[in-house]
């Protein structure tokens, strides 16, 4: 780094350390957005994606995991043909019905007095799964038993940790005070949390008896995925079927969908306060040494290297205030959902990198009007007392 | 290096005119100079006679309309912005009349600053500053700021910075201005001392009677051109050098003071006992 460009950073502190901070809340500001976001993408389309299913199918209509607004024959002369065509394909290993319906429920503490004591209303996502597949159930326990039988559940530790329910624990839902017997990973999707029931006993809790939401589908390691998907859908115009990956996307897109442009315009602002607090600051700091500018190119200094000075305390600020930033991030990020459950983050490697180079691009747009400045200064005016 | 022939800052027919046809102001008319190694030549003269021009223009930051102007015995007359930087950054040093250090920098980083990069080279380049610092008896100041100087020091600093990449030619402007009787005399000294022992060219632009003192040749330049025919005094209430000829005069004791104006003219005759002994 230049001798120059060091000193005169340094030897104003203050100014430093402001220039510094506006850089580092822009870039904590961006940091958190980022990683929210990559939280969100990740919880929200996660548990589509780590289950075994290959295929869904639902009805016409429905197109992701949330908006199950799917209803599909899981009995009598109807159900029958569906599991025909469904065991007549040779390329599945495995298929079975599942349930999901969004629902609300309380925890319930009975007190000695036989009184129930209501907790927190819980937006749950109860999904009632064939144990004999496993296909749509818990993805991994944690705690207690995987195999709910009939008052049964499995819950997710999103629960645990926001509404404290854990093994043992009655929660209240649909009418009915459910057993929790096992704690699973993997079902948390901001909003709601799954709760795992047996597919037999979703079905009669919701009166959906010959019902049921989804089919879900493992297929052969090599089976023909897309092939499955088109047979489905031109074997009857009221399925439709999609693979764990369109699944998984349309099931983001449901959430992030109306987040993004949101995400995208504070982002926006985030970069414009960190571009005006380290622009301000930089070019201030350029005019006051204007003298001195002119000082440097009177005794022979080219405008290249007034421009390098600049910049280089530019970059320097930036690159300060982006380890602020960061390290703030990762700082927060670690304790933040302990205060806030929703605020679910995940700061990826390559979003760091992304920010670096916004910081970057930051400070190079922050030094780009005091370097203006610099060569419009006239070294004659040092002859001047 | 210098030329064969000693000259070192050359104007030939320098001419420099500021504005267009209708606005027209000649700042240089047809200037004929020549500054040798180891002389100090002193300019002088009143207000807007053209002294910044032609220290600008000597300096290499400022074009001639016409005329041709050699530093070292190179033209830099028609040299474009990429070249010039280089001509005042190797062949020239300045000392100005307010210092002009960098404020963030020590006395030594001031003057290993503009070295250029053959020079600054390791511990090489740090060296040849604390030589040029303690020849300005300012060994024991090299980390202090230049808030921390006094003007004297400061001016010493300047100097050594000027002298850093050691030079053939040295302008200095108004080099005493800022300083008291004592520091100015010691600043005159040692730009002399830098004409005579370091075989410099010095070119001292000044209103300053004392320095005449070190002085090998004085001109005056007045309207744009150099005149031999001025017969000068002393103000003796600024101490500035004043042509005598139309300037405001005084006489006291039966001896004729010269002032710079009107103005040094009324504080003389409050008190003129007070300046009279500091003139004579």
């Amino acid at each position: 780094m230049l001798l120059v460009a060091r000193k005169n950073l340094f030897a104003e502190r203050t100014r430093l350390a402001i220039s510094v901070g506006g850089v580092a809340l822009s870039v904590l500001l961006i940091m958190l957005l980022l990683s929210l976001y990559r939280g969100w993408d990740e919880k929200v389309g996660g548990f589509v994606e780590d289950s075994e299913v290959d295929v869904w199918i639902a009805s016409e209509g429905a197109k992701d995991f949330l908006a199950a607004a799917s209803l599909l024959p899981a009995g009598g002369q109807e159900g029958q043909t569906a599991a025909s065509f469904l065991d007549s394909q040779p390329d599945i290993e495995a298929w079975s019905p599942l349930v999901v319906r969004q629902m609300e429920g309380v925890k319930v503490e009975i007190e000695d007095d036989g009184e129930e004591k209501i907790g927190k209303e819980m937006n749950l996502q109860f999904i009632g799964y064939d144990q004999a597949t496993g296909l749509g159930g818990p993805l991994e326990i944690v705690d207690g038993e995987g195999d709910p039988t009939g008052d049964e559940v499995v819950v997710d530790e999103a629960l645990r940790k926001r509404y404290g329910v854990g093994v043992g624990d009655l929660v209240k839902a649909g009418g009915t005070n459910w057993t929790v017997t096992g704690v699973s990973t993997g079902g948390d999707f901001v909003a709601t949390q799954t709760v795992f029931v047996s597919h037999e006993r979703a079905q009669a809790a919701l009166s959906m008896d010959e019902k049921t939401t989804f089919v879900v589908v493992k297929m052969k390691p090599d089976g023909d995925v897309p092939g499955f998907v088109e047979t489905v859908e031109s074997a009857d115009p009221r399925f439709v079927a999609f693979t764990r990956e369109e699944f998984a996307a349309n099931t983001r897109e449901r959430i992030l969908s109306n987040v993004i442009p949101i995400l995208l315009m504070v982002l926006g602002l985030a970069f414009i306060v960190g571009l005006a607090v380290s622009g301000l600051t930089i070019y201030t700091a350029t005019v006051e040494k204007q003298r001195e500018y002119g000082i440097l190119k009177a005794v022979g200094f080219k405008n290249s290297f007034l421009y390098r000075v600049v910049l280089e305390q530019s970059l320097v600020t930036g690159v300060l205030g982006f380890s602020v930033g960061v390290g703030l991030t990762i700082f927060i990020t670690l304790f933040a959902s302990d205060f806030v459950p929703q605020f679910v983050t995940y700061v990826r490697p390559v979003d760091i990198a992304f920010v670096a180079a916004v910081t970057l691009v930051m400070s190079a747009i922050a030094a780009y009007i005091p370097v203006r400045r610099l060569a419009s200064i006239d070294p004659v005016a040092v002859f001047k007392a | 290096m210098a030329a064969s022939n000693g000259v070192i800052l050359g104007m030939d027919g320098v001419t420099k005119v500021y504005g267009s046809v209708d606005s027209a102001t000649v700042a240089l008319d047809n200037i004929q100079f020549n500054a040798n190694a180891g002389e100090v030549v002193v300019i002088m003269g009143p207000s807007g006679a053209g002294k910044t021009t032609f220290l600008t223009i000597a300096g290499a930051l400022l074009q001639p309309t016409s005329g041709t102007v050699t530093i070292s015995g190179q033209d830099i007359t028609n040299m474009g912005e990429k070249g010039l930087p280089d001509v005042r950054r190797e062949k020239i040093g300045f000392v100005f009349q307010s210092f002009n250090l960098l404020e963030s920098l020590s006395a030594l980083e001031n003057v290993m600053l503009v070295m250029t990069k053959d020079r600054a080279h390791g511990e090489a380049g740090k060296n040849r500053a604390k030589e040029l610092m303690s020849i300005m008896g300012l060994n024991n100041r090299l980390n202090s700021l230049p808030k921390n100087l006094s003007g004297g020091e400061k001016q010493r600093v300047a100097i050594a910075r000027a002298l850093a990449n050691n030079p053939d030619l040295i302008l200095a402007d108004e080099p005493t201005a800022n300083l008291d009787a004592k520091r100015g005399r010691e600043v005159m000294l040692l730009l002399r001392q830098i004409a005579y022992e370091m075989h410099k060219a010095v070119v001292i632009v000044s209103h300053d009677h004392r320095i005449r003192e070190v002085a090998s040749r004085i001109v005056w330049l007045e309207d744009g051109t150099f005149r031999s025919d001025v017969e000068t005094a002393k103000d003796p209430v600024c101490s500035r050098v004043v042509e005598v000829a139309g300037a405001p005069q005084v006489e006291h004791i039966g001896v004729l003071f010269y002032f710079c104006g009107e103005q040094c003219q009324k504080i003389f005759q409050a008190t003129p006992e007070k300046f009279s002994d500091a003139a004579a």
